[in-house]
């Protein structure tokens, strides 16, 4: 990251591989090929698909915990909040009239701006330390969701498996559905989340999320309105739950008020594997993305390795714990090399 | 002026300013039976009251591994108490079988999984500055895991010892047992943290680390052991849990693990580290249970249980932590 100091007599490759970024990106390349080599059929248009399916959610997520944890805070109500939005989804929709499904986008949509306004005013305006606000806040979800959704269930307008699979839906032209097939929305719903990301990154807030991240009070003391941009981070941290919920709501057709809760720990994982600081202000939510495929391929290589089902929860909680060491002291072991160099 | 000072001086106004937060406790569960006996009749009973107590105090318990946890600064909490608890509560069911005889097996066993919990939870946020929430949640997860693991393709058998169902489910006359359990380890708490080295050590280090470093006092070593402790706790309570019951089954320790945050911010423990009434955390968790049980007779079971939860702890994070006046 730093270019600060480096001895002149440093060779350009080792200053390449102190870099985080290179070996986040080794690391994704030796998981790619790893699944490449042990699924048969892996650069079939097919399997890509399936993989992009599987993939979207964390991915998704992941961006949007970056952008708070980027913003100096942590959300752990990530996964409720999804698991509410599913609910609120399929407590609205009515199957068989289509126009529901508008009403349904629109009251998902400003539930997540809710979310996203309630824990920017925990985070931001109240100054309640981010991970035991959100963790309070996660149970309200949690509880609303219970309350649309005592159990898994509801129901859902035809149209709304555009959202996981365009081929299902009856009367969509024929060139739209072999479009579908290649490209399918699960990709589109997250360049829709990068571009949204490319936008904001340009403008004042995507600095000032750095700023504040950084160093709260130095960002406070030069006139910018700390709390509005943490706020603004958690608010674009719903969209991208959003956009996560409607994938889920269109691949399972149903909601349910628990669905979510693995994936808050798997985001917060996967966008530390790419290199956001827990620390806030420190790393890069594409990263965070490669992260989130990182994770991704990992379970896909555990899925491979026929381990039971019962070693799921096991192995991905190991997997989590040994990632989050494994970056930190990463980065300890490179601030500490950097600063042998620079003495 | 010199009257406001002198007031603030007054002895009255420090035991109030001491006390505060235990009396808002207090006012707060006194509201919410009146609360009840006004929308559902019979609340505010004698009975009910001592039923409501019973079941907070395994809130109360575990809010104890949490108060320590907290105490020790560093934004330390321990999610992973309720998986711990249920781990012990599951392993020990096999070898307590039932018979009393095999109950030091199984607090053997329980010890050793607390040791083990808590030391790897201790080494890698103390030791390794990971945050202590995500650790112990990742933890949470290891643990259940290891449970479903431990469960897949077979049901838990076995039944807790004649002594734990005696502890744990059972009355001396109308009081539960329980209660004396909560009140004996209540007063050794309290003994320990006010007037040993102990409490002030840990104290210390979460009020300031750089002080209790400078004064000589091992930062990390505090943090670990309080680790420990909460995860020993923890495991103890699973034999309690399971003694409760009758029986141990997969997720039977998970829901204590918000109420016994909840419970410490309740009792007015602050969050920054470096105090800790228990009192309060026992209050808390009287409090919460009360909550838990008007929302239940007024029908709104489990959703109305976590929103309710959830609120409250907002509210009272707005109230007791939020840092708005620090600029």
């Amino acid at each position: 990251m730093s270019k600060t100091g480096m001895a002149p007599g440093n060779s350009s490759l080792r200053k390449l591989v102190s870099k985080p970024e290179f070996s986040i990106l080794l690391i994704f390349a030796v998981m790619f090929a790893i699944t490449a080599v042990l699924q048969k059929n892996f650069f079939e248009i097919k399997s890509i698909v399936r993989n992009i399916n599987a993939f979207a959610p964390l991915i998704l997520m992941t961006m949007g915990q970056a952008l708070v944890i980027l913003a100096g805070g942590i959300d752990l109500s990530a996964g409720t909040a999804l698991s509410l939005l599913t609910c609120v989804l399929t407590t609205v929709m009515k199957k068989g009239e289509p126009v529901t499904g508008i009403y349904a986008l629109l009251a998902a949509f400003a539930v997540a701006v809710l979310i996203g306004v309630i824990n920017g005013i925990g985070i931001g305006y109240l100054r309640i330390p981010p991970v035991i606000v959100t963790f309070a806040t996660s149970y309200i979800w949690l509880g609303a969701g219970l309350f649309l959704r005592p159990t898994p269930g509801g129901e859902t307008v035809g149209w709304f498996a555009s959202f996981y699979n365009i081929g299902a839906v009856s009367g969509v032209p024929e060139f739209i559905k072999s479009f579908g097939a290649v490209i399918p929305p699960a990709l589109i719903l997250v360049l829709i989340g990068c571009a949204f990301w490319f936008v904001v990154s340009k403008t004042k807030t995507g600095r000032y999320i750095y700023a504040v991240g950084g160093n709260n009070d130095s960002a406070y003391a030069s006139g910018i309105n700390t709390a509005r941009v943490q706020m603004r981070a958690c608010i674009m941290n719903s969209v991208f739950i959003f956009l996560t919920a409607l994938f889920f709501v269109g691949q399972n057709q149903s909601g349910d008020a628990r669905m979510g809760d693995p994936l808050t720990l798997r985001a917060i994982a996967a966008a530390v594997v790419g290199g956001i600081a827990l620390s806030g202000g420190r790393g890069n939510v594409y990263f965070a993305l490669v992260g989130a495929l990182i994770l991704s391929f990992v379970n896909k290589i555990i899925f491979f390795a026929n381990i039971p089902n019962a070693y799921q929860t096991l192995v991905s909680g190991v997997i989590v714990i040994v990632a989050i060491a494994a970056s930190v002291a990463y980065t300890l072991y490179n601030k500490r090399a950097m600063l042998k160099e620079n003495r | 002026m010199n009257t406001g000072i002198g007031l603030r001086n007054s002895a009255i106004y420090k035991a109030y300013d001491r006390y505060k937060k235990l009396v808002i406790a207090v006012l707060l569960i006194i509201f919410l039976f009146v609360l009840g006996q006004i929308t559902v009749s019979n609340f505010f009973t004698f009975p009910q009251v001592l039923l409501t107590i019973k079941l907070a105090s395994l809130i109360a318990l575990f809010g104890l591994c949490q108060m320590v946890v907290i105490a020790a600064g560093g934004s330390g909490l321990d999610l992973s108490v309720g998986y711990a608890a249920t781990m012990t509560a599951v392993f020990t069911a096999k070898i307590m079988d039932g018979k009393n005889e095999n109950l030091w097996l199984a607090i053997v066993v329980a010890v050793a999984i607390g040791i083990g919990v808590g030391t790897l939870n201790g080494v890698l946020t103390s030791f390794f500055k990971l945050p202590p929430l995500v650790i112990t949640l990742a933890m949470a997860n290891i643990l259940q895991g290891v449970i479903n693991v431990y469960t897949a393709g077979k049901n838990i058998t076995g039944r807790p010892s004649p002594v734990l169902r005696v502890i744990a489910a059972q009355s001396t006359g109308i009081c539960p047992n329980i209660l004396f359990l909560l009140a004996i380890v209540g007063a050794i708490v309290m003994i320990v943290l006010s007037k040993t080295k102990l409490g002030l050590m840990l104290f210390g280090v979460g009020s300031n680390e750089t002080a209790a470093y400078l004064s000589g006092v091992n930062v990390k070593i505090v943090r670990f052991t309080a680790f420990v402790f909460s995860g020993v706790l923890a495991s103890l309570i699973g034999l309690l849990l399971i003694g409760n019951m009758g029986i141990a089954f997969k997720d039977m320790g998970s829901n204590y693990v918000m109420p016994s945050i909840a419970a410490v911010v309740v009792g007015g423990v602050s969050l920054n580290g470096g105090e800790g009434n228990y009192l309060g955390v026992i209050l808390g968790a009287i409090f919460l249970q009360t909550l838990t049980n008007l929302l239940v007779a007024l029908g709104w079971g489990d959703a109305g249980k976590w929103v309710g939860f959830g609120t409250v702890l907002f509210i009272l994070l707005i109230v007791y932590v939020s840092n708005r006046r620090g600029r």
